[in-house]
């Protein structure tokens, strides 16, 4: 095959582009979803509004 | 109410949105890579080499389907914008947001491949050809769309802002498309016609069409991933949210 390199280099592009268009969006609903759950958390860990004051 | 119409207003429900993207983009993902695979073999090992480009004519099969994502992207993200504007629908909002980074992918890989079969075939990466120097500026405004959606705090005012960029920078379409046809340009004319004759040989074409296929089943993957990711950023409060990201990862 001539131009072989050109060739590989503009697959190369394409997958990874590609490549990098799949993952970003995976860790972005990753990371959405563990936002969500430590935000869960942290509201739960809080003492309610109607919770008696003590010293 | 019509079935499908109750459906549309179902789809609009951000936990009904969320299911529905998380059970088909993984088949819009897998089938894109299946059918692009196979493309992909055939522009690699079955297509002949091209009597005047030799092997380099083979990164035409990535260049084009590209080139022609780029441009449907971002009409499609014009018209989700503009139903957004008109009847304040926050699930085209989204989609319209997440076509920007996938456009912007694929208008990309359009430029680097270009430049890189350009290299052996004209001499040059680069040359300011209409042709070129407007895909470029299309790139330039997927960049500007996905900048002033993430440069505004309010979701909402954000994506109306930048959904009003895709808007105007529809009038840029025909103009890359017909570039070849008005300027004289060192990118060749028009060799494929889904209507006419195409100029290029029977026996390099199945392998095109598989591509672009393949494509556009990718996209349907990319759109519904990246739109249930700024869905889930929105609803982030949301008790549904938190159920959901408790029950199940991602």
């Amino acid at each position: 095959m001539n131009y072989l390199n050109y060739v590989i280099a503009a697959y190369a592009v394409f997958v990874i582009v590609l490549g990098w268009d799949f993952v970003s969006t995976k860790l972005q609903i990753r990371r959405e979803l563990r936002g969500a759950r430590l935000r869960a958390a942290r509201e739960a860990a809080r003492p309610g509004r109607d919770a008696e004051l003590t010293r | 109410m019509n079935p499908i119409i109750r459906w549309f207003h179902k789809l609009g429900s951000p936990p009904y949105f969320d299911r529905f993207a998380a059970r088909w983009a993984p088949w819009g993902y897998g089938l894109g890579l299946l059918v692009m695979a196979w493309g992909l073999y055939g522009a690699l090992f079955q297509v002949p080499a091209d009597y005047q480009q030799g092997d380099s004519f083979r990164i035409l099969y990535i260049h084009v389907p590209s080139a022609w994502m780029s441009m449907a992207v971002f009409g499609l993200m014009a018209f989700y914008a503009a139903i957004a504007l008109v009847w304040r629908i926050k699930l085209c909002e989204i989609l319209a947001m997440a076509c920007a980074p996938i456009g912007a992918a694929f208008t990309l890989i359009t430029l680097l491949t270009g430049s890189i079969w350009g290299k052996p075939m004209w001499g040059t990466w680069w040359d300011w050809d209409p042709r070129l120097t407007t895909e470029l500026i299309l790139l330039f405004l997927y960049l500007g769309v996905i900048g002033l959606y993430n440069a505004i705090d309010d979701r909402r005012s954000a994506a109306r802002a930048a959904g009003l960029l895709a808007i105007v920078g529809v009038a840029l379409l025909p103009v890359i498309r017909w570039s070849v046809v008005w300027w004289n340009s060192l990118h060749q004319g028009q060799t494929i016609s889904i209507f006419g004759e195409s100029k290029m040989d029977p026996s390099m074409f199945a392998p095109l069409i598989w591509m672009v296929i393949g494509t556009k089943l990718w996209f349907v993957g990319a759109l519904l991933s990246r739109a249930r990711a700024d869905n889930l950023r929105r609803e982030s409060g949301k008790a549904w949210v938190a159920e959901l990201a408790g029950g199940r990862r991602a």
